[in-house]
């Protein structure tokens, strides 16, 4: 299969959360007993029913205006994935799909989770207290072997979640950033199958919240330096994929009758 | 909605306004962002920074409760400026009517207009009732209106208007609503060019506007600006409601409400004693050269009703005395009868599909009338607060002594139908599992009901069996004692749409008996048709079941997708569409035509009816069809509180005085607070210390309603599991409260618990030079999935349990002046954090 990618448009984002529902749906996940405790924000974590969630953060500007920002947290699906290192031991564990789809199986339940864990730099795995099985997103391999869209990009209304091969989305990427202006940005960088689109800087999401587990990371990695910035992008290749897409997503709405 | 959802996209000015489509009609964004990527500008003007105002240009916080003002400084923004859309509201409207020289406005008459009786307080009249003589055209002696096309006259509607807003300056209008003045004047010249001719805008309100003791003046103020700036009738424009429940269209067309019959006839009022009174009373007359009067086809409409309900074998007279009357006086809506409940009026009710006890305002009343009920009926889906009202907060089950049933019905894709969404469109939809258990549609339950209640009234007689046993009931297949076994959806819609009752030739057409009507201008008054709705009539003729047609077709460009459903009246996808052209029948937005005058023949949308356009004189009919005078209403004497809108502070205001007017609250609103020995239960408490903040309610994207369907759904209880209530930095600073504090919010009434969210989305607002606090509570939350309450062994625990009860144990039972709809969006309270 040719390599994937979603691509998280963020400015296009209203914060509906029909993503993680559809996500739950999808994998037939639990719900959690939440509470609120002084946040629309819910679940307060990922965790192993839990697979993407929206954190929002608001934020006084200066000038009285209010900036509100909606950021979908989930598996960065690296390139190569940091977290398989860590499962070298129990082969199978962790399977790194030729579609860039970094999947869990029922093996990880082998594996030590506090150290399988520091292997992420995003603090994405969750382990099932019960079981001891890790989880996380799937870029719904099932679904996209098949030739569906992830679940959810499918339940997505505003297309701030799209999907497509790797190059589509990276072209889709450097058009939006180029429109979205001086401080949009590519997160975490080119080397990923979960690709934002941020059109403020890194600073401006509350990432450090989204993987609060960071500072747990061994295994060094170069961080993403902004090369996409200043450079000049093919916008008829946008639009050839939007068209593309377009004829896709009918295939699919006929598969699915 | 007078044009529809995916119309929005052809706007060019978008006032988001009393709604919140992001979060609660988030589909509708899409269209909102298309126009944004044509370069149209949004407004979000709420008391609320919310997911709508983080999409717009230009966010205006207001002081919930006082639209009337922010849009009053508008009107007086647009003549002032003239910048009205002036051949548009010269041809169009009824700005160059002349009004009698006696009506007196507002300004010069202590803050009420002329003909106002009723009782005199400090706070000015309450228990009010107009005399609308001075509110009356002029007329010459054939009775037709006086009217100055210059606009000069100064008994004209333009210079009433003119005078009547001339109050509405920046800034009193800023002190009023607290909105800072450049922001309403940002706000005021940016829609404002909407009025150029070929630009549009569109206005996206929902139960902010409504839910008001002013909520029909809010729209009433919005309309006025819509046909200053000739926005009514174009691809674009018009004034859109986003309604608040999938199918409340459908149901209000139906007559969901006390006072109508399907397709907006009226309910009879016991004096009116015969069918040709009745008539006479809602058919009006006019003798306005170009009007067409729709309305002067009421006779067709409502013997075509009585023939559905009773057949041609009871005569029209007769089917007329069979339909219940409202007593003269009298109104049966909600507040009213859930007063009359509480002192013991009824017997029984039938809760059918809701939830009263958290939806309606003044929940602790509500749940008390509910005891002094002998029995309730609950249709649902799920137990709720209303079913299991007795073990609820407070109330002792060994005192109650109110039976309960419970019914349980199918969810909507459980059984077949249509449903109507906010832009007319009746879209059928299928049945897609069986309902679960013993649940059946709600058209079976009735079934079951009326095939008892018949029975009974068959064998036992009592008072007047005639209306219950001659009812005609042909509603689905029958079993060999003439039962209806079950209802099928299909007889329903095309009894809905009507029949040909006899061989008939209408127009030169002939019809044989049986047949279904093409349309509703072919219904008759003399009880040859039958129509269940006559503006559904067309729904499903010859052609099918038009509801079902999925045609993906749009020559027009405009997203009417014509071949799409069906959509009332005619498949007409903008209303008023008529007005979206000169004269000539050429459009005023060439680029987005609705429709156009090309070879003697209408082009695009279905018009506003087929007559020729405007100059071709005679022939030709005026725009505003349903309009007895064919003009768009800037003067509207039709309302019980007033021609124009007037701003009157909510019943429950943070201030001790009206800045505009010695007149306080509305006058004409029905008060339940002077009723004496009812404690709290009525209660009132304005400029009181005691409840310094204003408090607005709302909903949130994960849940529906009061929760009943969705706090039963995991997936959507975890991302909102409790009450909350939203609050500013500052009020939180003053009140020690911190994030995430349990707190009680508390009413004169009432008191609920919450969450507190301190964020900085709401801001104090400087009002009559004073800083007022707002707050905003979400309406979804009840009792029954909380972990306080017990858990009996019968009793379904959700899997995710929410916590806090119902926003409405703090709202007030204070009803529009016109429509009764309860103010549950502005009034006072206190929060304190929880000890
Ligand atoms: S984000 Fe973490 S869990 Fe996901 S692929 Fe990368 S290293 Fe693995
Ligand atoms: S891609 Fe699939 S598994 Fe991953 S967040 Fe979306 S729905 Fe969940
Ligand atoms: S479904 Fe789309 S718009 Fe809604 S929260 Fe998820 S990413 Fe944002």
């Amino acid at each position: 299969m040719e390599e994937m990618a979603i691509c998280i448009d963020v400015a296009k984002c209203m914060g509906c959360r029909a993503c993680q529902v559809a996500c739950k749906n999808w994998n037939c996940l639990g719900a959690e007993q939440t509470e609120n405790i002084g946040s629309h924000e819910n679940p307060p974590d990922l965790s192993a029913r839990t697979w993407n969630r929206l954190v929002y953060r608001e934020t006084l500007m200066p000038n009285g205006d209010v900036m509100w920002s909606f950021f979908n947290d989930r598996c960065r699906h690296c390139n190569p994935p940091s977290c398989a290192e860590g499962a070298e031991d129990v082969p199978g564990a962790v399977v790194w799909d030729d579609s860039g789809a970094v999947v869990y199986t029922d093996k990880t339940r082998e594996l030590d989770f506090d150290d399988f864990f520091s292997y992420c730099p995003y603090g994405i795995p969750r382990q099932d207290p019960e079981t001891g099985r890790i989880y996380k997103c799937t870029m719904c391999i099932d679904r996209i072997t098949n030739g569906l869209e992830p679940a959810c990009v499918k339940a997505c209304p505003t297309g701030a979640l799209n999907f497509g091969t790797k190059k589509q989305m990276l072209r889709y990427a450097r058009a939006r950033i180029s429109e979205l202006g001086p401080n949009a940005n590519l997160y975490p960088g080119e080397d990923y199958n979960t690709l934002w689109v941020l059109p403020e800087s890194e600073e401006s999401y509350n990432l450090a919240r989204a993987t609060s587990a960071r500072k747990h990371y061994r295994a060094a990695r170069e961080p993403f330096s902004g090369v996409l910035a200043g450079a000049v992008f093919a916008v008829l290749g946008f639009l050839n994929f939007i068209t593309q897409r377009r004829g896709k997503v009918a295939d699919t709405e006929d598969n699915n009758r | 909605m007078t044009n529809h959802w995916i119309d929005i996209k052809n706007s060019d000015y978008i006032l988001v306004m009393g709604s919140n489509p992001a979060r609660n009609h988030p589909i509708s964004i899409k269209w909102v962002r298309k126009a944004v990527e044509k370069g149209a500008r949004l407004i979000s003007v709420d008391p609320r920074y919310t997911a709508t105002s983080r999409e717009a240009h230009i966010y205006a916080p207001i002081r919930s409760g006082t639209d009337i003002a922010f849009l009053g400084g508008m009107i007086r923004y647009i003549l002032e400026n003239k910048l009205c859309f002036y051949d548009y509201v010269r041809h169009y409207t009824n700005a160059s009517f002349l009004v009698n020289p006696g009506f007196r406005l507002p300004g010069d008459n202590n803050g009420v207009f002329s003909g106002l009786h009723g009782r005199n307080t400090p706070e000015g009249v309450v228990d009010g009732r107009y005399d609308k003589a001075t509110w009356e055209y002029q007329r010459d002696k054939n009775g037709v209106i006086k009217k100055d096309m210059t606009l000069e006259d100064p008994n004209c509607v333009f210079q009433l208007l003119k005078k009547h807003f001339s109050r509405y300056t920046l800034d009193t209008v800023s002190s009023i609503t607290g909105t800072p003045r450049e922001r309403l004047e940002a706000v005021y010249s940016t829609y404002a060019r909407s009025g150029a001719p070929d630009k549009s805008g569109t206005v996206l309100y929902a139960m902010g506007w409504t839910q008001h003791t002013v909520g029909t003046q809010n729209i009433r103020a919005m309309s006025i600006i819509q046909l200053l700036l000739g926005n009514i009738g174009m691809a674009g424009g018009g004034v859109n409601a986003l309604r608040g429940e999938s199918n409340v269209q459908g149901s209000t067309d139906h007559c969901l409400l006390y006072h109508i019959l399907p397709g907006y006839l009226k309910m009879p009022r016991a004096s009116q004693a015969d069918f040709d009174h009745y008539n006479k009373k809602y058919t009006p007359k006019t003798v306005e050269p170009q009007s067409a009067n729709w309305w002067s086809n009421y006779p067709r409409y409502s013997a075509s009703l009585l023939r559905e309900f009773y057949g041609r074998e009871v005569p029209l007279e007769e089917a007329y005395r069979f339909l219940p009357k409202i007593d003269d006086g009298e109104n049966y809506s909600w507040l009213t009868i859930f007063d009359r409940m509480c002192r013991g009026g009824f017997k029984g009710l039938f809760a059918w599909g809701q939830n009263p006890a958290c939806s309606g305002a003044n929940a602790n009343k509500t749940r008390i009338a509910l005891a002094r009920l002998d029995w309730l009926v609950n249709v649902n889906l799920f137990d709720n607060e209303t079913g299991s009202f007795w073990k609820g907060p407070g109330m002792d089950p060994g005192k109650i002594k109110t039976e309960v049933f419970m019914l349980p019905c199918a969810a909507s894709f459980e059984k077949e139908g249509s449903i109507t969404n906010s832009g007319r469109w009746m879209q059928w939809r299928y049945k897609a599992v069986d309902p679960p258990g013993e649940a059946k549609p709600d058209s079976d339950i009735i079934n079951m009901l009326y095939a008892r209640v018949r029975h009974l009234y068959e064998k036992e007689k009592g008072a007047f069996p005639d209306p219950i046993i001659k009812l005609r009931w042909e509603y689905g297949p029958k079993d060999g004692n003439g039962r209806v076994i079950h209802i099928d959806s299909h007889m329903v819609a095309k009894e809905i749409n009507g029949y040909f009752l006899e061989d008939k030739t209408v127009r030169g057409k002939k019809f044989r008996k049986g047949e279904l009507v093409p349309d509703f201008t072919y219904l008759c008054d003399d009880g040859s048709t039958s129509s269940g709705n006559w503006l559904y009539c067309n729904s499903y003729n010859g052609h099918g079941n038009m509801a079902a047609r999925r045609g993906r077709h749009d020559p027009s460009g405009l997203g009417l997708y014509q071949g799409w459903a069906w959509c009332w009246p005619l498949n007409r996808r903008i209303l008023y569409n008529r007005a979206s052209v000169d004269i000539h029948g050429r459009p005023w937005a060439p680029s987005k035509p609705v429709i156009r005058w090309a070879g003697g023949k209408w082009k695009g949308d279905v018009p506003d009816g087929g007559w020729p356009p405007l100059s071709a004189g005679r022939d030709s009919r005026l725009p505003f069809i349903m309009q007895s005078e064919g003009m768009g209403r800037i003067f509207g004497p039709g309302l019980s509180d007033g021609p124009f809108p007037e701003h009157y502070e909510p019943l429950e205001s943070p201030l001790e005085r009206n800045i505009l007017s010695p007149q306080f609250v509305s006058p004409v609103i029905k008060r339940w607070d002077f009723q004496t020995g009812t404690g709290t239960l009525n209660a009132r408490a304005t400029s009181d210390p005691r409840y310094p903040i204003v408090c607005t309610t709302y909903r949130v994207t994960e849940h529906w309603q009061t929760g009943v369907m969705t706090r039963w759904q995991p997936w959507l209880a975890e991302l909102e599991p409790a009450m909350f209530v939203e609050m500013g930095r500052e009020l939180a600073e003053i009140k020690k409260i911190r994030n995430g504090d349990k707190v009680i919010v508390r009413s004169v009434r009432g008191a609920v618990e919450a969450v507190a969210l301190v964020t900085v989305r709401l801001r104090p607002l400087a009002v009559d030079g004073r800083l007022v606090h707002q707050v905003g509570i979400p309406y979804h939350y009840g009792w029954a999935t909380t972990a306080d309450r017990e858990y009996g062994p019968g009793d379904r625990k959700p899997e995710v349990l929410t916590f806090g009860d119902s926003a409405n144990l703090v709202t007030p039972n204070i009803g529009d002046g016109n429509t009764m709809i309860p103010e549950t969006k502005a009034f006072m309270v206190d929060v304190i954090k929880k000890a």
